[in-house]
């Protein structure tokens, strides 16, 4: 008997602990506060006369001797401070532990609280009036909005139950219940789901009914069986116009909607439930480091399923840990910087399309993204070469690696080896992203999106490898097909597959290639591409086949399959199948396309193996302090104009230019400068078209070594370079020029689908002349050397052009045209295409075989020399073949 | 069968005296403020006895007893029940219209020798 009502006791002063801590800290902030002095009073008071009947002395010592202290509050006799406050919370904290060792092992747990107990009753007796006469301090954390009470134990919910009246309780459930299910089963009790506070509607009708979380669980699960069924049914008279069970079936569907909402509504929490601890965690750091911080609250009534809450609890935590440990700087320092001593750590959450949105604001130091490079290289993370690289935004996600804390000093407090790398890991397990977005001196953000529910999606079932697969929708951000005669616009960069998407560079993977499954995809299929979402990164899936979407119910991956982090879970179809859920960042992790460290390192560094010559780069500010590159052999004049003569038609910008109106473009995204007068352009051409590029001003000409590395992020960025130790973002001209003569861009048709190899041991220049021939129709092949473009003709391959680079490892430009020759390719045009220069290199050329000789660069030169090329040999070629 | 309405905001103290009463052969009601208690005793004229927290959120105790004893219904038996913190005020509640108290934590004993005194039991 006593049991049951330890079991009562422990729910429910967990349930006014939760709520207790917000209490406290708002007390503090508004130490007048009766309302709030009575509800804490009240929930040490209930503990306190709660413990006689079970017979805990010590936890009752405690509670009575803090009681005092809150009475005197209470009836004014004591005021209410840090110096008063600091002992009550302390003995919160006490009466916690008691209630944990208690809850773990039945018995109270001895402990010698003498001295705590003294110090309480000194304040509530003996020097009360020193005490409260002491200066009081200004409220170091405060609480803006306190959360809603959290008024149920993690372990129940309250459901509103209409009309359950206070009639005598049932005997309770299964008296034996083990684990931290403290309430017992479906037990109906006249409790408020709100504390006190507003008195208004106050009626039986709002009562709650308490229902333990397994009979829940039970009932979701239950659901999603259902849901199962229906969709098994669904799929049988689909098609069938006539069926005598198409009206049943059709109310059916209604109703397993209906009650699969309701039941995910029974799961519904507030995510105020997640928050409150959270002021008192601010509080008690603020007090720690000597800071002033204000935590505000927004959203705490948004609601989400009660696992996602579970699961991004102490995510959260940790980040408001961060902001207030790391962010927030001293008084001193905030001073100094004309900032409010007070710092503010803004919580917020919000429906945003069936997701939850929490944004964790605070408005301190930003994070200082050199020192978070150096303390990646300090660990080894990185090397200081990849540092040098790294742009803000890439550096910036270093902060969710292992091991990485930025604070000067690690605190005793945020420096524990949980690092957001686990709160990374934690929310992508629920399929949530994090974002994070810091500026320096004004304050960082997080966002964290993440799903309502886990237990039943949308997805998107494909095919790959001949089998079938769920991708969930909230991964999918667009599905792309592209008919067989467009293959060709996938396009290699070094030997990763990429697709031009809207001016993006979206790498491409095949479902089937990552899963390591036999290839059903034919050549000349069309390419169906899931393009899915990570983070901040994009990637295509190339799948067989896309069929519908389902709402599928997310079954755990058995034991075996654990480890496979490419899976999330399982599901059944509704003809029956058992599937795979894939887990889309698990994939990207597998075939590292994206944001992957290691990725990019490897291509960076295999990008520096075969690039042996240097480039005449162009640098110039986008905006000032802002670098940004162009090859400037891309670059046709560098002009300045006065703002004067700019001119705006519609919504574009244009000046007069050698009898010609030249488009003006800014650079885009966060490089926008401001405008300076006269206006610095760099004027790009490709084929008849100009435009000019409105920088913020020219800096420099220097001969760099060209490393790129590929990122499909910012569109008009081909890449970062290397340029003074610094990582440059370097200008994809191609898009300007489209995006300053759009009606130039559409695609010539494909009058001459003659096909041109080009081989070329830079990425960089393959991808540069590819583009430029197939905005011209061509068919590109692009090899990165001269073997391999051998082994190509080799095996059969007809060209009727190649155009080679000269100076390559392994075997050179001329030892190649030597090789074509040699095999019988007599009349395959062979165009030279290098940054060497000479006559007597262009003569070397010629004796080894070349037809023409071309620098790189020069597009429309290079062009128009294919064009002559292929067009004379052509009569040639044919007789030669025949 | 005599029927008592326990009035606290604990579930545990409700859940002990449940227990008690049981034992004494009552019928239980429960309420966990004033104001719950009310609407019970709206719909339930045949509540013998009371147990009546002080401390309880939305509506206290002395409250409840005022309008309790202010309403035109059969008027059980109100034991007050309370704390030595409150023990200073317990005039307050039999002027109200208490007709006993006990301090917690009471035993089967105590709420016995009260129910007698009182004339319920």
């Amino acid at each position: 008997m006593e049991d049951e009502i330890l079991k009562e006791f422990l729910a429910e002063s967990w349930e006014n602990l939760g709520r207790l801590d917000s209490e406290i800290v708002g007390l503090e902030k508004n130490p007048g506060d009766k309302e709030l002095l009575a509800s804490i009073f009240r929930t040490i008071h209930t503990i306190k006369g709660t413990c006689g009947f079970i017979g805990l002395t010590g936890l009752g010592a405690v509670a009575h001797s803090a009681e005092n202290v809150l009475g005197k509050m209470r009836d004014g006799a004591l005021a209410a401070s840090q110096v008063t406050i600091s002992p009550v919370l302390e003995a919160v904290d006490e009466i916690k532990f008691l209630l944990h060792g208690l809850e773990a092992s039945g018995k109270e747990p001895a402990r010698d609280n003498s001295d705590l107990i003294r110090r309480l009753d000194v304040i509530a007796t003996g020097i009360e009036a020193a005490l409260a006469d002491a200066p009081v301090t200004a409220p170091l954390a405060t609480a803006s909005s306190v959360a809603p009470p959290a008024h149920s134990v993690p372990a129940t919910v309250s459901v509103p139950a209409a009309a359950v009246a206070a009639e005598p309780v049932t005997a309770p459930g299964p008296a034996k219940s083990n684990g931290p299910a403290l309430s017992a089963n479906a037990e109906l009790t006249g409790e408020h789901p709100t504390a006190d506070g507003d008195g208004a509607s106050r009626s039986v009708a709002d009562l709650t009914i308490r229902v333990n979380v397994d009979v829940v669980d039970r009932l979701m699960n239950m659901v999603g069986e259902l849901v199962l069924t229906r969709n098994q049914l669904l799929q049988m008279v689909r098609g069938e116009d006539e069926s005598k069970y198409a009206a049943p079936i059709t109310h059916l569907n209604r109703v397993t909607t209906d009650l699969q909402e309701a039941v995910m509504k029974t799961r519904m929490q507030p995510i105020g439930n997640a928050w409150s601890k959270l002021p008192r965690v601010v509080r008690d750091l603020a007090k720690t480091l000597s800071k002033q911080i204000d935590l505000m609250m927004t959203g705490a009534e948004t609601e989400l399923d009660r696992t996602v809450l579970d699961a991004i609890k102490d995510p959260l935590t940790h980040m408001v840990r961060n902001s207030a440990d790391h962010g927030i700087e001293t008084p001193a320092v905030r001073r100094a910087a004309g900032k409010p001593e007070m710092g503010t750590v803004r919580l917020n959450a919000f429906h945003e399309g069936g997701h939850v949105i929490i944004c964790i604001e605070d408005d301190g130091a930003g994070i200082n993204v050199d020192r978070v490079k150096q303390k990646a290289v300090q660990n080894g993370l990185i090397t200081e070469a990849d540092a040098a690289r790294m742009t803000e935004k890439e550096a910036l996600s270093l902060i969710f690696h292992a091991g990485l804390s930025t604070a000067e000093q690690v605190t005793s407090v945020s420096g524990r080896g949980v690092g957001m790398d686990v709160v990374r890991t934690q929310i992508e397990r629920i399929g949530g992203t994090v974002e994070l977005a810091s500026r320096r001196g004004s304050g960082t953000t997080v966002r964290i999106k993440i799903p309502l529910t886990l237990a039943i999606v949308s997805a998107l079932v494909v095919e790959g490898g001949g089998l079938p697969f769920a991708i969930p929708q909230l991964g999918i951000v667009e599905l792309v097909r592209l008919g067989a005669e467009d293959r060709h616009r996938i396009e290699k960069i070094h030997d990763k597959a990429v697709f031009r998407l809207r001016n993006r560079l979206l790498p491409l993977v095949g479902l089937d290639d990552v899963l390591g499954l036999e290839r059903k995809r034919a050549e000349t299929d069309d390419v169906n591409i899931v393009v899915v979402q990570v983070g901040d990164d994009q990637f295509g899936l190339i799948v067989d086949e896309v069929f519908d979407t389902e709402e599928i119910v997310v079954k755990p991956v058995g034991q075996l399959l654990k480890s496979v982090p490419l899976y999330q879970g399982i599901t059944i179809l509704g003809d029956g199948r058992v599937i795979m859920i894939l887990d889309v960042a698990g994939v990207a992790a597998s075939f590292g396309g994206i944001g992957g460290q290691t990725s990019e390192r490897d291509v960076a560094h295999e990008g520096e193996d075969d690039q042996s010559g240097t480039t005449s780069l162009l640098l110039f500010e986008s905006q000032p302090g802002t670098m940004m590159a162009v090859p400037l052999s891309l670059v046709a004049r560098l002009e300045e104009f006065p703002r004067s003569a700019i001119e705006q038609t519609g919504d574009r910008l244009v000046v007069q230019y050698r009898g010609n109106l030249l488009p003006l473009l800014p650079i885009e995204g966060d490089y926008r400068g401001t405008e300076v007068d006269p206006q610095p352009v760099v004027v790009f051409s490709e084929g008849a078209h100009s435009m000019g590029l409105m920088v913020s001003s020219i800096q420099d000409i220097l001969e760099e070594r060209l490393v790129i590395r590929m990122q499909s992020r910012r569109a008009g960025v081909l890449g970062t370079a290397i340029i003074d130790a610094r990582a440059t973002d370097l200008i994809d001209t191609h898009y300007y020029v489209m995006q300053a003569n759009p009606e130039w861009f559409t695609k010539k048709p494909d009058l001459k689908p003659k096909r041109v190899l080009v081989v070329d041991d830079s990425i960089f220049f393959r991808q540069l002349v590819t583009t430029a021939l197939e905005n011209e129709g061509y068919r590109v092949r692009a090899v990165d050397g001269a073997k391999q473009a051998l082994r190509c003709l080799d095996g059969g391959d007809a060209f009727d052009c190649v155009v080679s680079d000269i100076e390559m490892p392994e075997m050179s430009g001329w030892e190649f045209a030597k090789a074509v020759r040699e095999r019988g390719w007599a009349e395959l045009p062979l165009l030279a295409l290098t940054s060497l220069a000479g006559a007597n290199q262009e003569s070397k050329a010629m004796r080894a075989g070349f037809n023409r000789f071309q620098q790189k660069f020069n597009v429309d030169r290079f062009l128009a020399a294919v064009d002559d090329m292929i067009s004379e040999s052509q009569p040639g070629q044919q007789e030669a073949s025949a | 069968m005599k029927t008592v309405l326990l009035v606290d905001d604990s579930r545990a103290v409700r859940l002990a005296g449940k227990r008690i009463f049981e034992s004494l052969g009552f019928g239980t009601l429960e309420a966990g403020d004033g104001q719950q208690a009310l609407d019970v005793v709206a719909s339930h004229p045949t509540i013998d006895a009371v147990l009546l927290d002080w401390n309880m959120p939305v509506m206290n105790g002395l409250d409840f007893l005022k309008t309790l004893r202010s309403q035109a219904v059969a008027q059980p038996v109100v034991v007050m029940c309370t704390t030595e913190n409150d023990i200073a005020h317990i005039t307050e509640a039999l002027t109200a219209g208490a007709n006993e108290y006990v301090m917690k934590p009471f035993t089967e004993d105590i709420i016995r020798e009260k129910l007698q005194e009182t004339g319920v039991l």
